[in-house]
């Protein structure tokens, strides 16, 4: 699979355009997990490899936020636990590029809210969100009942186990009448389906949970601090 | 708020159970069972303590030893000490000998002493003018090593890394000597297995591989490959197996 090439450190600077520093900065600051360095032993000698799609995305999402956001903060951001206490108020959802509000009401949440939400909640929303144009109302309720009937465990297993969520329909036919039914699952990334189940969408939930702390992290909240590494450094030099 | 923090100070022989402390002062052999939380510590003669310990400020002037994870935001070390865990400082001075069984992570290391380290290093500035022994990586976005003793790292990484001969002179004979002495003399060189960086400069180092963008190897080097992107200046009193340009 795409996910266990591996791609050597000189190739990741040149393709993502960052210096050595760069690279090492975000691995001290836990932007890059230490398990994604793998070395192997090559003709010129030791090499530092990564996973070649984790690497690649994870950089992409670093590039993007680290003007607006201190490194700092960013690890905790990027990390693939959420903590479960995070809260979103509701103007902050309503920027986001994603956010649908027509999903509101299968969510039973308030428009003219203003107690914050929680995780879950936007978990929900981002998930149905995503699934308004293929899947039809009854399945979006069905989703929407699937994740709230788990929701105390979900989060943790979410990126323990890397769930994903399948919306699936399957056509049963016989004496002149056909029928479809839906079905939700949530399971692991490689579930296997019987063939005649008709995948209509795969949703990888951690990856929904990492673009909405992405997206909040870069949503300001007054004016967020301007501080670069570069600048720290040239600061904190002479002591 | 801070009613029931108390100050402590042991002098002679003592002990004290770890807790929550404003100031703690060890200036005889004293002990600290358990976990200690302080504002500031002071250890000038012989001092322990067993847990963790978490103070905003950390002065060793003694000896000192930490049977656990050492987290402050100041940490200076002018005798001796060792921590049995893992070092998580803001800003680390040591003049003396400062020995760690895991890893230190601190904006800020200066060493002018000796340094062992049996894990990571990791900061933003690290400067060396001592000898070192750091069993994994050196990281931080600015390395700047004065060859006091001797150096070793198994790899270096950062953005600028600077190698060059000779300690810092800027305290004096007195401290000059005590490098020498606690650094046990001999060769003053670096050796690593791989140095990355983007700016480059190293003198007396032996490594492997040295990868960068602008690399200077000045005199005294040994190495085995150097693969650059931008430019590579070799001294005519170094030796470079192989060179490689990507």
């Amino acid at each position: 699979m795409n996910d266990d090439k591996l791609i050597s450190k000189k190739d990741v600077l040149e393709r993502m355009h960052i210096s050595y520093g760069q690279l090492y900065r975000w691995k001290r600051k836990g932007l890059i997990p230490e398990s994604w360095f793998i070395r192997r032993s090559t003709f010129t000698g030791q090499e530092t490899f990564f996973p070649e799609h984790k690497i690649l995305e994870r950089i992409e999402q670093i590039k993007d936020m680290k003007g607006d956001h201190p490194l700092d903060d960013l690890a905790d951001v990027i990390t693939s636990h959420v903590n479960a206490k995070l809260q979103v108020a509701f103007d902050q959802l309503q920027r986001l590029k994603w956010f649908d509000d027509t999903v509101l009401e299968t969510c039973d949440i308030d428009r003219g809210r203003s107690t914050p939400l929680s995780i879950h909640e936007t978990l929900c929303i981002a998930v149905l969100s995503r699934l308004r144009k293929t899947a039809r109302a009854e399945e979006l309720d069905l989703v929407k009942r699937t994740l709230v009937d788990r929701r105390d465990e979900l989060l943790d297993r979410i990126a323990d186990e890397k769930l994903h969520l399948y919306l699936l329909r399957k056509k049963l036919s016989g004496g002149g009448i056909s029928a479809e039914i839906s079905l939700v699952t949530v399971a692991g990334p490689k579930a296997v389906f019987d063939p005649d189940i008709e995948k209509v969408e795969t949703i990888d939930l951690g990856h929904i949970l990492e673009r909405i702390k992405l997206d909040l992290a870069k949503t300001p909240e007054g004016e967020p601090p301007k501080r670069t590494a570069e600048g720290n450094t040239e600061a904190d030099d002479e002591r | 708020m801070n009613d029931d923090k108390r100050s402590a100070s042991l002098s002679g022989a003592g002990q004290l159970s770890g807790g929550d402390y404003t100031r703690v002062s060890i200036s005889g052999a004293g002990k600290v069972t358990g976990d200690l939380k302080a504002e500031a510590l002071r250890i000038s003669g012989a001092g322990k303590v067993e847990g963790r310990t978490d103070a905003l400020s950390i002065t060793v002037s003694g000896s000192g030893a930490f049977g656990g994870e050492v987290i402050a935001e100041e940490m200076r070390v002018s005798g001796a000490a060792r921590i049995d865990g893992a070092v998580k400082v803001k800003e680390l001075k040591s003049s003396g000998s400062y020995r760690v069984k895991e890893s230190v992570s601190s904006e800020y290391v200066k060493t002018s002493g000796i340094l062992r380290v049996g894990g990571d290093v990791e900061a933003d500035i690290f400067k060396a003018s001592g000898g070192f022994e750091i069993e994994g990586l050196l990281s931080a976005d600015k390395v700047e090593i004065r060859l006091g003793g001797r150096c070793y790292a198994k790899e270096i990484g950062g953005a600028k890394i600077d190698v060059r001969r000779g300690g810092y002179r800027e305290r004096g004979i007195l401290l000059d000597g005590l490098v020498r002495m606690l650094s046990g003399r001999g060769t003053a060189e670096l050796r690593a297995t791989s140095i990355e960086g983007d700016e480059i400069h190293l003198e007396d180092t032996t490594a492997d591989v040295v990868r960068g963008t602008r690399v200077e190897i000045g005199p005294g080097c040994r190495i085995g490959e150097v693969e650059y992107s931008e430019t590579l200046d070799v001294h005519s009193d170094a030796e470079v197996k192989k060179q490689t340009k990507t």
